[in-house]
């Protein structure tokens, strides 16, 4: 077996992974702040073909993934003013953005079709680094955003439990009732963290086009990576620096179905191969709920309920 | 920095009637308008779309028709959708077990097909997709049942495994739903007395009256039955039910079940009807997706499923014609599905909540 | 942030004391959809002393709180702080006046420490949090009123009155000089309430002001310098004076007319033993939450199980209706066993059982009446509502349920309505006669109208010769009507006295788990 494949496999992971941390840290600051945000798909989807539009158009690609962020946060900004302001169902809205988000995609996408991004982000150097054997080519040899990523996760994680707004938000998505009797506003900061959480996935989205695929595939662009980013929160345990761990393992499942297929290993059939991340994360789901798991106690206690002032 | 006023919500004791069919109705027309703003701005021409749209999708006896063939399968997913939704299971997977539905069918309509009769080969290829679809959600139920699993996303990533099973039963040589001696991957027809014939000169199927009959019967179940009093009372209250000795875990499983097996069903309708075969072509048309839209906008009413399912297929069907008469993408109508939802969530506020502002009280000196 | 200007308006009532006014509101009106919450108040309070809101349940003191420390704004009227006009948009605003609310229902979040809770929302915090500083102030400001509370506890591993105190201690760091204390004695046991009015002298001897709200007479007397009434959101009575109040005069203010909430303790004769429970313990992960209970109910008997919240009550209540199986011991109903044989086959014994919390498990929200009366019956496959109604129908009438008709929405109920349909239902019996009711606080969060009615059918019950289990915080209303007492704690039954001879005082201490003597 030709082992350069498993480590471009390895580093492929990786790189993949940096879609899901992002998209995964949208959502876990949404949830955080206790608005479940179902419509990471449809973001991605649309957040993806805006930054490739602006970057074609502009020739730039930091332009392309600002759109996509800006893009992003205005379609989580849909959501949270359903949710939040209005006190529709978080479920219903996050899923009608999949599918608004993944009709508006590729309407956007029409003239993208067969196209491609022609300057993509350069991996950084680390000169004698790179070379090192095995680890080399799996770690150091990714974009600014793949380390910017990870290193967000981790500023993420001190944000959250050594700050004074990190406090507020876990707060708000435990007990919404005494940040508002604090005189916080709790609309401000739900609304505040789903727009935050919006721009991640948009980015994640942006860097999934400009990055990885450069070309526009419609939904398969995406192909479920955003539920699985969901599916991630949950494995993570609304933890940020446990996400890179578990990003960096569904990212092993994404890629190993191109893999077997490049080391032409067919005993198991290529479709029953594409399942795997899917099946892998079902796997996963059901085992963190048997009872007695741990990870389902870091769920914020009011995930998914609008907050409502108890007024008579 | 202060808002010189703040929005109120009033809890409204009694919904007034009317508003219940308006507000719909404005949502309808605000994801149009709000649609034509958006068509403006990339460019493309707002009164020519619209007007084929209406036109291919509801006034020509052509589209009309076109639209109640494909609300068959719209309403069968909607009622499937709605059946969860209104015990608060959100079963985002009628896409997948209606792709279930669709290998179900096929393979009774390929199987048995030359064995039996028409009249007995119909049922049977609509009740075993019925029944793989109810399979495909069986873990999903049994483990949110069990364990308290969200069924959110477990439905949902099934959906996925079910689209390469799709792919795979089409796409592997030899492959007893893959039509033999043809290079071109494609399914294999079942036999003629699995299929159903068009009505006249329609792209109608007899199955449109089945599957209205059926959300009819399912709205009488809801209201007037011990199984529905029981979803009622586990939707609003789990623990009024719990109290009443109701048993949670297995209406979970049996509401599951039936939401999955009308997906399915939703599937083989198209087994017996247009497609007639196994065709992997399903995958990109998201009448799952579009299911949970139409249960949604309906608010889980099931006879209000068959209007709202009527009005999502001319839109699709509209939609999909003007590839043809427009430059405009198809996927203008499926952004409609989902912007017309998102301005219902919105409208929903205005149902229940009176709003209004009021002047942040001025402080006299 | 304190404003410590010293000019001093005279208030409307009193004007001769020295202590100044710190907060004062004026011809307060505060509308909600249908009712009329406040009826232009007015409500002073000085620095140092304890000014208690006195009405029952709806009668708008939580509402006027409410509106003193920001939560609501009033519809008309004004507030003056130290003589100043002041608008208060939001709780935050109330607390940069030095206002703060220490709510009914705490407002902390449990899975944090107590230092985060008590920081949480502070203005003055730095943008980095230092567990280690923030945990030396908390303690700081906790030890100077003398609240000794332990920073770094998990505020969800507390006692509730030591979650009291962290409210407290919450108001008092973020700088309050007024503290509003929403019904803080209805969740403690009588220890903890001596040591709660230890702390509020310890408060207002440091100049605090303290606004009291309650509905108990006793403890209102105890603490006040002075008083004011509520009844129907206006202003009924001012009384001024420690100790020297005359709790009758006050108790007609509060209500409007003369009441009588003892009901008469017949000496009932008691027949066969209707339920028995023979060491009855139950387990859940690990943990004791009934050990070893064993007691009888007679036909005729009402018994009271009294206990602090948590102890155990609601176990043993979903125990006996057949809702949790029990870890060993039996039960049995009408000499029945109904041991593990779950709720439905309980109620065919003979069980009816109004659980504490009516409106989410004892009646379905969203239901109508009629749907209600069916929750507990048998449904048959289609269900047949027409011959319901009539029944329906004549419940309403018999109980005085204010309702349009059997299709009124049971979230539409007011709380003794709703109450009044739960009681309609149980004790008209459905899969059988009733025989044995479980009812668990059956007056809480009613008015005093209500409760007379409540108590009055439980009593009819009782004369019926209906067996009754009532369990309830509410030690006052168990010493008052039941047969015969028993203290819940920790799961165990502590003590055991009859009605008639029940003392507040030992009830009170096997209620904290102070003493053990005449334990069964």
């Amino acid at each position: 077996m030709n082992s350069n494949i498993w480590i471009l496999t390895s580093a492929n992971a990786v790189t993949i992974a940096t879609t899901l941390i992002l998209a995964a840290l949208g959502a876990l600051f949404t949830e955080r702040a206790g608005v479940l945000n179902l419509g990471v798909e449809g973001i991605l989807l649309t957040s993806a073909i805006s930054s490739f539009l602006a970057a074609d158009s502009s020739g730039s690609i930091w332009v392309g993934l600002l759109v996509g962020s800006a893009v992003g946060a205005v379609l989580a900004g849909i959501h949270a003013v359903l949710t939040v302001v209005l006190r529709a169902n978080q479920i219903v809205s996050g899923l009608a953005l999949v599918i608004f988000g993944t009709g508006l995609a590729n309407f956007l996408g029409k003239p993208a079709e067969g196209k491609t991004v022609t300057t993509i982000i350069q991996p950084l150097t680390f000169g004698p680094l790179t070379r090192i054997p095995v680890l080399g080519p799996i770690l150091f040899e990714h974009d600014i955003i793949t380390y910017g990523t990870i290193a967000f996760a981790i500023g993420s994680a001190w944000y959250l439990f050594r700050t004074r707004p990190g406090l507020e938000l876990r707060a708000t998505g435990d007990d919404p009732a005494t940040v508002d009797a604090q005189g916080l506003s709790v609309a401000r900061i739900r609304i505040r963290y789903t727009l935050l959480g919006g721009a991640l996935i948009g980015l994640g989205g942006s860097w999934l086009m400009l990055a990885q695929s450069a070309a526009w595939h419609q939904a398969a662009t995406t192909n479920g990576i955003g539920w699985i980013a969901l599916a991630l929160v949950v494995f993570a345990g609304w933890h940020p620096v446990r996400l890179i761990f578990g990003a960096v393992l569904f990212g092993f499942c994404l890629r190993l179905p191109f893999t077997l297929q490049a080391e032409q290993i067919t005993f198991i059939p290529s479709a029953f191969m594409q399942m795997l991340p899917y099946a892998a994360t079902l796997v996963a789901l059901i085992a963190l709920s048997r009872p007695g798991s741990k990870n389902l106690r870091g769920a914020p206690k009011s995930l998914g309920n609008p907050f409502v002032r108890d007024e008579r | 920095m202060r808002a010189p006023f703040r929005i109120v919500f009033e809890q409204r004791s009694e919904t007034p009637k009317y508003l219940s069919a308006f507000v719909p109705l404005v949502s309808v027309l605000a994801a149009l308008l709000a649609g034509a703003i958006f068509l403006m701005a990339t460019g493309y021409s707002v009164g020519e779309t619209y007007s084929n749209m209406l036109q291919d999708g509801f006034l020509s006896s052509r589209g009309l028709t076109d639209t109640l063939g494909l609300s068959t399968v719209l309403i069968c997913m909607g009622i499937g959708a709605a059946f969860a939704f209104q015990m608060n299971l959100y079963n985002i997977g009628g896409e997948g077990q209606g792709y279930l539905g669709m290998i179900g069918g096929a393979w009774a309509g390929l199987a048995l097909g030359p064995h039996l009769p028409s009249v007995i080969m119909i049922p049977t290829v609509l009740l075993i997709g019925a029944a793989f679809g109810a399979v495909w959600i069986f873990v999903p139920a049994f483990v949110r049942a069990r364990l308290g699993t969200s069924e959110i996303v477990t439905t949902l990533l099934l959906t996925y495994i079910a689209a390469s099973l799709v792919n795979h039963f089409i796409y592997t040589p030899n492959s007893y739903f893959r039509a033999p001696d043809v290079t071109f991957p494609m399914g294999r027809t079942v036999p003629d007395s699995a299929k159903l014939t068009a009505l006249g000169d329609t792209r109608m199927y007899p199955t449109f009256f089945i599957v209205v009959a059926l959300a009819l019967f399912l709205f009488w179940i809801v209201k007037r039955t011990e199984f529905g009093y029981r979803i009622q009372v586990i939707a609003d209250s789990p623990r009024a039910a719990h109290y009443a000795g109701i048993n949670a875990r297995r209406t979970t499983m049996q509401v599951m079940l039936i939401s999955g097996a009308l997906a399915g069903l939703g599937g083989a309708t198209l087994i017996v009807g247009e497609f007639g075969k196994l065709d992997p072509g399903i995958t990109m048309l998201g009448y799952g997706y579009a299911g949970i839209v139409i249960a949604a906008l309906a608010r889980n009413n099931f006879a209000a499923i068959i209007v709202s399912g009527i009005l999502f297929s001319g839109l699709r069907v509209g939609g999909d014609k003007l590839q043809i008469t427009t430059s405009t993408p198809i996927h203008i109508g499926v952004m409609l599905q989902g912007a017309i939802l998102l301005f219902a969530l919105g409208g929903e506020a205005f149902r229940r909540y009176k709003i209004r502002t009021v002047r942040m009280q001025a402080v006299a000196q | 942030m304190t404003n410590t200007s010293h000019e001093v308006v005279k208030g409307p009532h009193h004007s001769g004391d020295a202590a100044p006014i710190a907060l004062s509101a004026h011809s307060i009106t505060k509308r909600f959809p249908g009712v009329l919450a406040n009826d232009s108040v007015d409500f002073d309070v000085r620095a140092g002393e304890v000014h208690t809101l006195l009405g029952e349940n709806g009668a708008g003191k939580s509402t006027l709180a409410a509106m003193l420390c920001g939560l609501y704004q009033p519809d008309s009227g004004y507030l003056l702080r130290n003589g100043q006009q002041i608008s208060l948009s939001s709780p935050r605003a109330g607390l940069q006046h030095g206002i703060a609310m220490v709510h009914q229902h705490f407002r902390l979040v449990d899975r944090f420490t107590v230092a985060e809770n008590v920081v949480l929302g502070s203005r003055n915090l730095s943008f980095t949090l230092n567990r280690k500083t923030i945990d030396e102030k908390v303690a700081a400001v906790a030890e100077s009123y003398g609240l000794p509370i332990d920073p770094g506890a998990i505020v969800g591993d507390l006692s509730v009155g030591q979650r009291q105190r962290v409210e407290i201690v919450k108001a008092l760091y973020q700088g309050a000089e007024i503290l509003l204390l929403d019904e803080p004695t209805a969740v403690l046991v009588p220890a903890e309430v001596e040591k709660l009015f230890e702390n509020v002298h310890a408060m207002t001897a440091a100049g605090k002001s303290i606004v009291f709200i309650s509905h108990k007479l006793g403890e209102v007397v105890e603490i006040s310098d002075r008083v004011t009434v509520l009844r129907g959101g206006k202003v009924t009575g001012h009384v001024s004076g420690r100790g020297s109040t005359d709790t009758k005069e006050l108790a007609r203010l509060m209500v409007g007319r003369d009441i009588n909430l003892s009901t008469q303790r017949a000496s009932h004769p008691t027949g066969h033993e209707v339920l028995q429970i023979r060491e009855l313990s139950l387990q859940t992960e690990g943990v004791d939450i009934l050990s070893n209970i064993s007691f009888n109910v007679h036909e005729g008997e009402m018994v009271g199980i009294a206990g602090v919240a948590g102890n155990g009550q609601r176990e043993l209540a979903d125990t006996i209706a057949g809702l949790i199986s029990p870890t060993a011991g039996t039960i049995s109903i009408g000499g029945a066993m109904a041991t593990d044989r779950g709720p439905i086959a309980a109620r065919e014994l003979g069980l009816a059982y109004v659980p504490e919390d009516r409106l989410g498990m004892g009646l379905v929200p969203s239901m109508s009446i009629l749907d209600n009366l069916l929750l507990t019956r048998d449904r048959h496959i289609v269900v047949d509502r027409a011959s319901v109604r009539p029944e329906a129908t004549r419940l309403i009438d018999q109980f005085e349920i204010k309702a349009n008709d059997a299709d009124h929405v049971a979230r539409k109920l007011s709380g003794g309505n709703a109450q009044k349909v739960l009681l309609a239902r149980e004790l008209s019996g459905g899969r059988a006669a009733t025989k044995l009711l479980v009812v668990c606080s059956p007056t809480r969060g009613l008015d005093v109208g209500a409760i007379e009615t409540v108590r009055r059918l439980l009593d009819d019950a009782r004369s019926a010769g209906q067996a009754i289990l009532l369990i309830s915080e509410d030690l006052d209303e168990i010493m008052s009507l039941a047969d015969r007492i028993l203290v819940l704690y920790r799961g165990a039954i502590v003590h055991e006295t009859s009605g008639e001879a029940a003392q507040l005082a030992t009830v009170g201490a096997a209620m904290a788990g102070l003493s053990t003597e005449g334990a069964a």
